[in-house]
């Protein structure tokens, strides 16, 4: 998510552009099935490995810009603490989702 | 891939701590970030379209898809009061924070509104921690489950963490790990809100 705080509206904004950006993907890939020929995989796939490592490194600019690092000792062992339980649970609860509606 | 992924978040957070004045911010922050997040979005969507399978596999899961983001939501909760009382902080508190399910621009904001600054950092660190554990750890979290980095990415599912998720987990998994995000981005500020108005 972008760096800066998020109030309600801008994130409900930012929730449907996202939507309706994915949705249009989806479009113009089920559009695109039919198609013959050697298909833009390659590149899409080298596009793809560039977007992400312009869209992390961006996400680290933000995190290293706002200062945010120099807060982060002063709760960083509790909160840290919080994130991996709640990752670990979260895991847990899925899996046992998973295993119970037998999701593929 | 993850070497790629550590060098640029590494790269990045040295580059904004030295050069992190208003107009490169805000060209990086503003403009890279959401121009790589949209045409990310935009081209897994298309991926997702192109692949006859990875469409027949979601209608073959059909609305079960929704107790995925429902189970990461209710392990998450749980997570923040037990870790709370184990660590003897407020546990209400700790909850709410989790409750952002790794939204830290949402969470950091509404903790300092109702519980004070302090909190609100503790808010943003939990569900930042929370992300990067996701971006760096995809592919051991890949080893445990199949589903687990979508698991451990809540509510980033939606976004910074789907391009990561989709290239680990393969293209199928495309709209459980936005659904999931895409639920848990709609009941995290409900979450937080019902949790703050228990303290």
């Amino acid at each position: 998510m972008a760096v800066e705080g998020m109030p309600l509206v801008q994130a409900s904004v930012y929730v449907l552009v996202l939507l309706l950006t994915i949705l249009a993907g989806m479009g113009t890939g089920y559009a695109a099935r039919g198609r013959r020929g050697r298909g833009p995989g390659r590149a899409l796939e080298r596009l793809t490995l560039f977007t992400i490592v312009v869209l992390i490194f961006s996400l680290g600019f933000g995190i290293g810009s706002d200062g945010l690092l120099a807060s982060l000792p002063a709760v960083g062992l509790n909160a840290l603490g919080i994130a991996l339980l709640s990752i670990a649970l979260s895991v847990l609860f899925v899996a046992a989702v998973r295993k119970g509606a037998r999701l593929e | 891939m993850i070497a790629y992924i550590a060098a640029a978040l590494m790269a990045g957070i040295a580059a904004g701590y030295l050069n992190g004045s208003g107009a490169v911010r805000a060209a990086v922050t503003d403009y890279a970030f959401n121009a790589a997040l949209l045409i990310l979005v935009f081209v897994m969507g298309f991926a997702f379209g192109a692949d006859r399978d990875a469409a027949a596999k979601v209608r073959k899961a059909g609305m079960k898809v929704l107790l995925v983001p429902l189970a990461v939501a209710c392990g998450s909760v749980l997570a923040g009061a037990v870790g709370g009382l184990a660590l003897g902080i407020d546990p209400i508190a700790s909850a709410a924070a989790s409750a952002g399910f790794g939204w830290y621009t949402l969470t950091g904001p509404l903790m300092a509104q109702a519980f004070g600054a302090g909190w609100g950092v503790f808010g943003f660190a939990v569900n930042f921690f929370r992300e990067m554990i996701t971006i760096i750890g995809v592919s051991a979290l890949l080893r445990i489950d199949r589903y687990a980095p979508v698991a451990a990415g809540g509510a980033t599912c939606m976004d910074t963490t789907l391009p990561v998720t989709v290239r680990y987990c393969g293209p199928e998994m495309l709209v459980v790990a936005f659904t999931s995000g895409f639920v848990l981005s709609l009941l995290a500020p409900l979450s937080i809100a019902a949790l703050i108005s228990l303290a």
